[in-house]
């Protein structure tokens, strides 16, 4: 039955038999919950647990003066406190956590704990925070709330632009994202006898983990154990620790008892990491026919009270404010700031998504300046293989971004785009637009990308794949199970798949950054290769053949097909040491060595030589009385290399641009003094399936010549032109910009009665 | 108190407090951990149930209101041995992904399917509408919705 | 230990009244047990009201219909007797939540919440409904307007449940309208909502009434509008000055949702849906 489905995880999901971190209970269990007094900014003078303790069922109520090490998580800067002692930077910062014997305890113990505080002043507006004498976020450190500030410069940008005919302006704000996955952050912990802290988290990251929790609690990180089951979803919010380090806390206290944490989604909203809202100011200039000349802008991240990712998505972002064009002059200027809004750190588009926002709406102005059809604008000056694109980063990679605009020009949608808004019901106006976006893949220089796949013969006589990464639901589970059937030439269902754990697996890295299908498929295609090799070698001695390559590998055993003999990979298993039938190979993405450009203050994660392609076609409608907006179809052309499955290729893409979509419409952690305005899923909304269209995807013709099977990630390039893509449309619809994301019903509304008293 | 009802068509009799969530009793005392939470607030569908064949929320049912009645959840629909037509379908279709809100969506359209055999695809997203999924942009649910009601209208394979 | 009664009979529900007076009632559950969670209360006891059988019944009572209180969202909206003489009800309880909490709400529900964005309320405020209610000492009758008195206020008195809500007959209306906006497709609170109901004589409007959800404290009819609107046709033109009256007419609030600005601007806006009907 199991070879029916392209995925190996998806019947047990589909019949509810997976269990996830959140579905772990083990026996005894004790829960532990985080206190969040709820203050952005504040002096902790007093937190009062008497009252709590006192209830039955509460075992303990730990404060920071609890915790044995650093107190300090991070994954670049060790800023967050574990428990906050002395200061609350946040509305979501906790100052206790307790340990209750059941959930309805630990229910009564959180809504029984106080906390006295002394308020602090506080700063929720980046721009405001970078300003002398603001309130600091982190008192005492240099830099004050600046928490990363870089360039990058590529010519002359000032001279080129004050010599160009034509140059456009623009300034775009993009809105706090959660990832709102339906799993929230959660996990269980134990300490064994032998000191060992086991646990299981809903994690992206397991290896890094492990370090995070032992520097923030002063344990051997050998005594940290971390497993990644199946996650119900991730989108870059579970890549760093959201529960892992409460929860070992907790462990630490549970006297060998097992503890159980499940954030609330109204705590998922307030402590968990979201996208980093943004504000990027551009100048776009060029020749009269439209060639880009020169390009200027200024990026600033409003990271909340920590640091988390901030500088990394930041670079990333300014990576790639040009978008995927030939810009001879550059000038990107970035800060990523502190203020006391909750923090921001990694989702899927990490800083593109904003960037794509800015970088396709000024081409569409520039198109609009110019009167230029903005995809001929865009084919115009598009980036091709061997180009170096505006970081002075050659292409040496696929970069078929060309190839995805010409599939939107020849797309009916797109033909026929005049007649479609023409025939508008009343009330109703149409437009129809496109816009292209490039993700840079991996970690980017200074970090090396790299992992470790281990493949075993059992005992039995089976393979077994040890699967490094977190599947967050992308699938690479089973893309690796489906490289690995392949290339040991054994059915898939036979294989036996480990998933990550840190005594058993080798450190891979995280899941995130359009790297795991890529990076850990090629470690892995090496192994099995290995594996085969060996398995040949081996069975050339039991089948006394002095040639192992006229030896074929095929399903439970190897045969020998000139001599008609053979021997059950079974049976060799028997005779072969542990040691002997494992296989480890590794792999690490490659880098840009070669950069024109000149830039500063970038640390990690800068340049990158790997990026997927996709432009999108957005057919959307407005009503004129309410100022919804609904997309009505939508088509993206994307080069994401080869396709290994596709299924799982066109599940990235659908899923891509529906958080993008949702991104565009809907989303938005609206906060008033660092408190969420919208705490639950019922004022944050993320689309249901009556607000989302059709989602059509074509896989240009690619192949990425250092991929596994040819594949670039398609992970995130999705998520990133959905939003100019129907900023555009509605511009086309009804004559209004829009710079603010998301477009709600009000500011398309108060954009259309603008546009009337204007005219 | 001792609370009975049917869960997957076998009795249970439970002893505990009638005040807990439903959600609570069916995941941490009878193991029926395909019901998902996601929200707690009716929101997210994730916990959705049948009760006495009507989709419902366990996370706004307490266990008292399950007294006499029938509890059906994603395992009473089929396992991976003898699985229903929409799990079949959901896992052949690319619907599932993360696969956390994948039981209350199959329970979803197994109540859509019930009232309406041949729902068109705007008459499928109406009937998940209210069990979000934050990984598939509902493209492939669809499909999968669809794929399933053709084949249970041709007669083959019902369970 | 939370107790929970969930009495079968009338008689029953007074005796558990009577013995837990404090205790919340519950008929679907969608929103009071999500205002406890908020509260991260746990009630000593509550009433539960489902297993009322007399009260989820839909019937022809007279010269119009009784819905029973415990009727919910999706009884109401596919019920025969509903869909022929009350389709605008029928029309604005589908747009009630997602499927399951359809399965789940009750129409006595959404009215004793009485929030001002209940999505029943101005459908039953432009039917004219009267609210039943039910006490051990009997029965009273109260206009939809007199029972809901703000947020989250309804004139229920102690002891009190509403039994049903009786809706005159509308099907001389030709036109029965309702629609909803709210920031997403599904799952979604109404920012702003219209209900109409007109009978038309020859084209011209002959009896025009409009209630407006989510722009006051409660349900709000608007008089001067239905009355600009008597003997002329639905125009754009007369539309227009029709909505300018609705939305002289409304309180409307900000809030996460949208501001009062908004919520000003397409009440009336959303009449303008009746010319191209």
């Amino acid at each position: 039955m199991s070879g029916r489905f392209p995925r190996v995880d998806a019947l047990p999901k589909a019949c509810g038999a997976e269990r996830f971190a959140a579905d772990q209970y083990p026996e005894g269990c004790l829960w532990a919950g985080a206190f969040r007094p709820g203050a952005a900014h504040a002096r902790v003078l007093a937190v009062h647990t008497a009252e709590a303790l006192a209830l039955p069922g509460v075992l303990k109520v730990l404060t920071a003066a609890d915790v044995p090490g650093a107190n300090l998580q991070g994954i670049v800067h060790k800023d967050q406190p574990v428990l906050c002692g002395d200061v609350v930077r946040h509305a979501g910062d906790p100052v206790a956590l307790v340990l209750a014997e059941s959930r309805e305890a630990l229910e009564r113990a959180l809504g029984l704990l106080r906390a006295d505080l002394e308020p602090l002043p506080a700063v929720f507006d980046p721009r405001e925070a970078m300003r002398p004498g603001a309130p600091r976020v982190h008192a005492g450190r240099e830099g004050g709330n600046v928490l990363m500030a870089a360039e990058i410069r590529k010519g002359d940008a000032a001279r080129a632009l004050a010599a160009c005919p034509v140059v456009v302006r623009g300034t775009f704000e993009t809105p706090r994202q959660a990832p709102a996955f339906l799993e929230t952050e959660c996990g269980v912990a134990r300490r064994l006898p032998d000191g060992v802290l086991d646990m299981t988290v809903s994690t992206q990251s397991p290896f890094r983990d492990r370090f995070e929790v032992a520097q923030a609690l002063g344990l051997d990180p050998l005594s940290v154990r971390v497993r990644a089951p199946y996650l119900g979803g991730g989108f870059g919010g579970k890549d760093g620790s959201t529960v892992q380090c409460l929860l070992a806390l907790a462990a630490l206290h549970a006297d060998g008892r097992p503890v159980r944490m499940a954030w609330s989604r109204e705590e998922s909203f307030s402590a968990g990491y979201k996208r980093h809202p943004s504000i990027l100011r551009c100048e776009l200039g060029a020749d009269r026919d439209g060639t880009l000349r020169a390009l200027r802008c200024r990026m600033v991240l409003d990271t909340g009270a920590y640091a988390h990712l901030g500088g990394e998505v930041l670079e990333l972002g300014m990576e790639h404010m040009a978008g995927p064009y030939r810009v001879p002059h550059i000038l990107v200027r970035g800060f990523c700031v502190y203020t006391n809004n909750p923090v921001s750190g990694a989702m899927r588009g990490f800083g593109v998504a904003q960037a794509t926002f800015c970088a396709e709406r000024m081409m569409d102005r520039l198109a609009a300046k110019l009167g230029l059809d903005p995809l001929e604008l865009r084919l115009k000056n598009v980036l091709g293989p061997g180009e170096e694109n505006a970081c002075g980063v050659r292409l040496t990679g696929s970069t078929e971004a060309r190839a995805c605009l010409t599939a939107l020009r020849d797309h009916p949608f797109w033909a026929s785009r005049r007649e479609w808004a023409a025939q508008a019901p009343a009330r109703t106006r149409r437009g129809v637009a496109v816009a292209l976006a490039h993700n840079a893949m991996g970690y980017g220089g200074g970090l090396p990308d790299m992992a470790a796949a281990k493949v075993e013969l059992t005992e039995e006589g089976r393979f077994r794949i040890y699967c490094a990464v977190s599947d967050m639901g992308q699938g690479n589970v089973g893309g690796h199970a489906a490289m690995a059937a392949q290339a040991l030439n054994q059915p898939r269902e036979e294989l036996d798949i480990v998933l990550p754990d840190t005594e058993r697996c080798h450190p891979s890295g995280s899941s995130a950054a359009g790297r795991t299908t890529y990076t850990f498929g090629n470690a892995l295609l090496k192994a099995c290769a290995a594996m085969a090799d060996k398995v040949r070698a081996r069975a050339a001695l039991f089948l006394l053949c002095d040639d192992p390559s006229s030896l074929v590998l095929e399903s439970g055993r190897v045969i020998w097909p000139d001599a008609c003999k053979s021997v059950s990979l079974a049976l060799m298993a028997r005779f072969l040491p542990r040691d002997d039938r494992i296989s480890v190979a590794e792999f690490a993405m490659p880098v840009a060595r070669e950069v024109s450009g000149a830039s500063r203050g970038f640390v990690l994660g800068f340049p990158h030589l790997l990026f997927a392609y996709s432009a999108h076609l957005a057919r959307v409608e407005l009503d004129e009385l309410t100022g919804r907006v609904r997309v009505a179809d939508y088509f993206a052309a994307t080069d994401g290399g080869g396709v290994v499955l596709p299924q799982g290729f066109e599940q990235q893409i659908q899923g891509g641009a529906a958080q993008g979509l949702g991104l565009a419409l809907m989303e938005d952690c609206a906060s008033r003094d660092g408190r969420l305005l919208t705490p639950d899923l019922s004022t944050y909304l993320v689309p249901t399936a009556l607000d989302l269209p059709e989602i059509g995807s074509l896989a240009v013709p690619s192949h990425e010549s250092s991929g596994p099977g040819g594949l670039k990630g398609v992970g995130e390039v999705a998520m990133d032109a959905p939003l100019p893509a129907v900023a555009s449309a509605v511009e086309q619809a009804a004559g209004i910009r829009l710079d603010a994301a998301p477009l709600t019903p009000e500011r398309v509304l108060a954009a259309l009665r603008r546009a009337r008293k204007n005219t | 108190m001792t609370i009975r009802f049917t869960l997957n068509g076998r009795p249970v009799a439970l002893d505990t407090d009638p005040g807990r969530r439903a959600v609570d009793i069916l995941r941490e005392d009878l193991g029926a951990l395909s019901v998902k939470e996601g929200c707690g607030t009716g929101e997210c569908g994730a916990c959705s149930v049948l009760l006495d064949g009507e989709l419902k929320l366990s996370c706004l049912l307490l266990a008292a209101q399950l007294e006499g009645r029938e509890v059906v959840t994603c395992e009473g629909l089929g396992d991976q041995d003898a699985p229903h037509a929409l799990q079949v379908a959901f896992a052949e279709h690319g619907a599932v992904q993360c696969g956390f809100c994948t039981p209350g969506m199959v329970l979803a359209a197994e109540s859509l399917l019930r009232e309406n055999p041949d729902p068109d695809r705007e008459d499928v997203r109406r009937g998940l509408s209210g069990n979000l999924c934050r990984c598939t942009g509902y493209v492939k649910i669809v499909d999968a919705v669809q794929a399933a009601a053709r084949e249970r209208r041709g007669g083959r394979r019902k369970k | 230990m939370t107790r929970v009664l969930l009495p079968a009979t009338l008689p029953e529900l007074w005796e558990a009244l009577a013995a837990c007076p404090e205790a919340p009632l519950l008929a679907g559950g969608t929103d009071l047990l999500v205002r406890l969670r908020a509260r991260r209360q746990r009630p000593e006891a509550l009433v539960g009201l489902e297993r009322l059988a007399e009260l989820r019944t839909i019937r022809r009572q007279g010269r119009g219909l009784r819905i029973g209180a415990l009727a919910t969202h999706a009884m109401i909206a596919r019920h025969p007797l509903v869909l022929r003489h009350a389709p605008v009800l029928a029309r604005a309880v589908s747009e009630v939540g997602g499927p399951a909490i359809r399965n789940m709400g009750t129409l006595g529900g959404n009215l004793c919440t009485a929030s001002p964005a209940g999505d029943s309320l101005p459908a039953l405020a432009v039917l004219e409904a009267r609210v039943e209610l039910l006490s051990a000492g009997g029965t009273r009758l109260l206009p939809l307007s007199e029972f809901l008195l703000g947020p989250g206020r309804a004139a229920l008195a102690p002891g009190e449940i509403v039994g049903a809500v009786r809706v005159p007959l509308s099907a001389d209306f030709q036109v029965q309208h309702f629609e909803k906006a709210g920031r997403r497709a599904a799952l979604a609170i109404a920012v702003v909502s219209l209900a109409v109901l007109a009978r038309l004589e020859k084209g011209m409007v002959a009896e025009a009434r409009l209630a407006v959800g989510s722009a006051a404290p409660t349900v709000l009819r608007c008089p001067e509008a239905e009355e600009f609107l008597r003997g002329r046709r639905l125009t754009l033109s007369a539309l227009e000055r029709a909505a300018r009256a609705v939305r002289a007419a409304v309180r409307p609030i900000d809030d996460a949702r949208a501001s009062a600005g908004y919520r000003r601007q397409v009440a009336g806006n959303l009449l303008l849906r009746l010319a191209d009907l």
